[in-house]
C-alpha cells in the first residue's frame, strides 16, 4: 500500500511537471497583457493547441509556439488529462486524491463517493446537523472575515434572464 | 366551464353540504381546487427551513461532515459573507463540507449549502469556492427545490404542507415524505434552466461579495478537464447540464457586464492556508 501511494505521488509529480494543454474554442486574439485593449500579438485560429501557464481572472496566460501571451479564459477548453498544474491545495493530498499522468485518466484512490443509492437509502442524521450548526458564521464574523481579505461589497445587478 | 364554476361557487357557499352530481364528487373537487390554489402560494419561511433541515439531515446521513473545524469555519465565513449580499441575508445560512470523494455541491431550502471535499480539493482559490457557494445560494434564493417539489409528483402533499403546519421532528409522515422527495431531487437533478439561472446569479453574487467573478467558470473548466469516466463525477453528470453548455452561456453573459469586476481578488493564499497547505 505504501509503495502504491509512493507510485501515485510520483505519477502526480510527473503530471505536475508536464504542461497543461488547452485548445481554442474559437479564433482568439493572443494579447501581450491580460487586458482587452492590450496589444494583439497574433490571431490564434479555432482549435489551436496552446500550453497553459496561469490564469488571472478572465484571462489565461498561454504559450503558442514561441509566443507567450494572454487569451480570454472562456475561449479555451482544457485538454483532458493534462490538468493538475496548479498546486496541490493541501486537501488534495489529505484526501489521497492522486492523478495519473498524461494517459488522461484521473483516478481517485480510496473509496468511491456518494452515489444515487446512498441518497435513496439514507437515514436522517440530526446529530451531524447539530454539529454543522456549531460552525455557522454570524453576520459580524462574516463582515470581519471579508475586511481581513480586503473584500469590498459591490452593487452589481443580476444578469439579464436571471432574477429581477 | 361556466357551469362548473357556478357549481363550485355554490358548493363553496354551502361548505357543510356534500354535493354529489352523479359520479362527480363536488366536495372533493372543491377541496382539490382549494389545495391547488394554496399550492400556488409560497410555503412560509419557517416551513421552508423545517423542510430544508430535514433534507440536510438526510444528506448528512448519506455523507458525513468532514472532521476539520478550521475548514468548516472557513467555508461558513465565505458562504455567509456572500449570503449577506443577497435578497435573503437573514436566513439561518448554514454551510458544510462533506467528507466524501464525490465531486458535487448541494443546497436545501431555507439556507443549507454543502460541498464535498472531492470538489473542494480541486479548487485553487477562495474566488472559486465563492463561485460554487454562490451558485448553491442562488438555488435557495430562487427556491428551486421547492418549485421542483411543487411541480413534481408531490404536488398534493406540498399543498397540504403549505396549508397547515406539520409537526416537526419527522413525526408527521407527510413531512417525512416531502423530505424524502426533496432528498431524491439530489439524485434526479433540478431543471436545467434552474442550473443555468444559478450560474448566472452565482457569478454576480461573487462579484457583489468583492471576488473575481470568474471563479465559478474556472471550476467548471477544471471539472470539464477531468476524465468523464471518473466515478466521482457520475452524479454531477447525471444531475447537471453539460459543462461546455454552462461555460458557453457564461462566456456570453459575463462579458462585458462583469468586466469591471475582474480585477477583484481571488485570495489564493488565504485559501491555501485554510486548506492546510504548507
Amino acid at each position: 500500500m505504501k509503495r502504491l501511494f509512493a507510485a501515485c505521488l510520483l505519477c502526480g509529480l510527473i503530471a505536475n511537471s508536464a504542461a497543461e494543454e488547452a485548445m481554442t474554442l474559437r479564433s482568439t486574439e493572443l494579447k501581450a497583457k491580460p487586458y482587452g485593449d492590450a496589444q494583439t500579438l497574433l490571431m490564434l485560429p479555432e482549435r489551436s493547441k496552446v500550453e497553459v501557464l496561469q490564469r488571472r481572472a478572465s484571462w489565461t496566460q498561454v504559450q503558442s509556439g514561441k509566443t507567450t501571451g494572454w487569451v480570454k479564459m472562456l475561449s479555451l477548453q482544457l485538454v483532458r488529462g493534462t490538468t493538475q498544474r496548479r498546486a496541490d491545495n493541501g486537501l488534495r493530498s489529505l484526501f489521497n486524491v492522486a492523478q495519473t499522468g498524461r494517459g488522461g485518466s484521473t483516478v481517485t484512490t480510496g473509496v468511491r463517493g456518494l452515489s444515487e443509492e446512498d441518497l435513496k437509502n439514507t437515514r436522517p442524521n440530526p446529530q451531524a446537523l447539530a454539529d454543522a450548526k456549531t460552525y455557522a458564521a454570524s453576520r459580524a464574523e462574516a463582515e470581519r472575515f471579508a475586511a481581513q481579505g480586503k473584500l469590498q461589497a459591490q452593487h452589481v445587478d443580476y444578469l439579464p434572464g436571471g432574477a429581477q | 366551464m361556466r357551469t362548473l364554476s357556478l357549481m363550485l361557487v355554490l358548493s363553496l357557499a354551502l361548505p357543510a353540504q356534500a354535493f354529489d352530481f352523479g359520479n362527480l364528487d363536488l366536495d372533493k373537487v372543491v377541496k382539490t381546487v382549494q389545495k391547488v390554489k394554496k399550492a400556488n402560494e409560497d410555503v412560509s419561511e419557517p416551513q421552508e427551513i423545517e423542510l430544508g433541515s430535514g433534507i440536510a439531515s438526510n444528506l448528512l446521513g448519506a455523507a458525513p461532515l468532514l472532521d476539520n473545524a478550521e475548514v468548516q469555519r472557513y467555508v461558513n465565513r465565505v458562504g455567509r459573507w456572500i449570503a449577506l449580499q443577497t435578497e435573503r441575508p437573514d436566513l439561518p445560512w448554514q454551510f458544510g463540507v462533506l467528507d466524501d470523494a464525490d465531486i458535487n455541491a448541494f443546497a436545501a431550502p431555507g439556507g443549507y449549502v454543502f460541498i464535498t471535499k472531492g470538489l473542494l480539493a480541486r479548487m485553487n482559490n477562495e474566488a472559486e469556492l465563492a463561485g460554487v457557494l454562490a451558485h448553491e445560494i442562488s438555488h435557495v434564493l430562487r427556491k428551486h427545490h421547492l418549485q421542483a417539489l411543487k411541480q413534481g409528483a408531490r404536488t398534493e402533499l406540498f399543498a397540504e404542507f403549505a396549508n397547515e403546519a406539520m409537526q416537526a421532528n419527522g413525526s408527521d409522515p407527510r413531512l417525512s415524505k416531502l423530505v424524502s422527495a426533496g432528498t431524491e431531487l439530489y439524485a434526479r437533478g433540478l431543471d436545467k434552466d434552474d442550473e443555468f439561472e444559478s450560474d448566472r446569479m452565482g457569478v454576480v453574487l461573487a462579484a457583489r461579495a468583492g471576488y473575481d467573478p470568474y471563479g465559478l467558470p474556472a471550476v467548471l473548466q477544471t471539472l470539464q478537464s477531468i476524465n468523464p469516466n471518473d466515478s466521482n463525477l457520475a452524479l454531477m453528470f447525471k444531475t447537471h447540464p453539460a459543462f461546455d453548455k454552462r461555460l458557453a452561456l457564461l462566456a456570453e453573459e459575463m462579458s462585458p457586464a462583469l468586466d469591471a469586476y475582474e480585477r477583484q481578488p481571488d485570495l489564493d493564499k488565504r485559501f491555501a492556508a485554510a486548506m492546510g497547505a504548507k
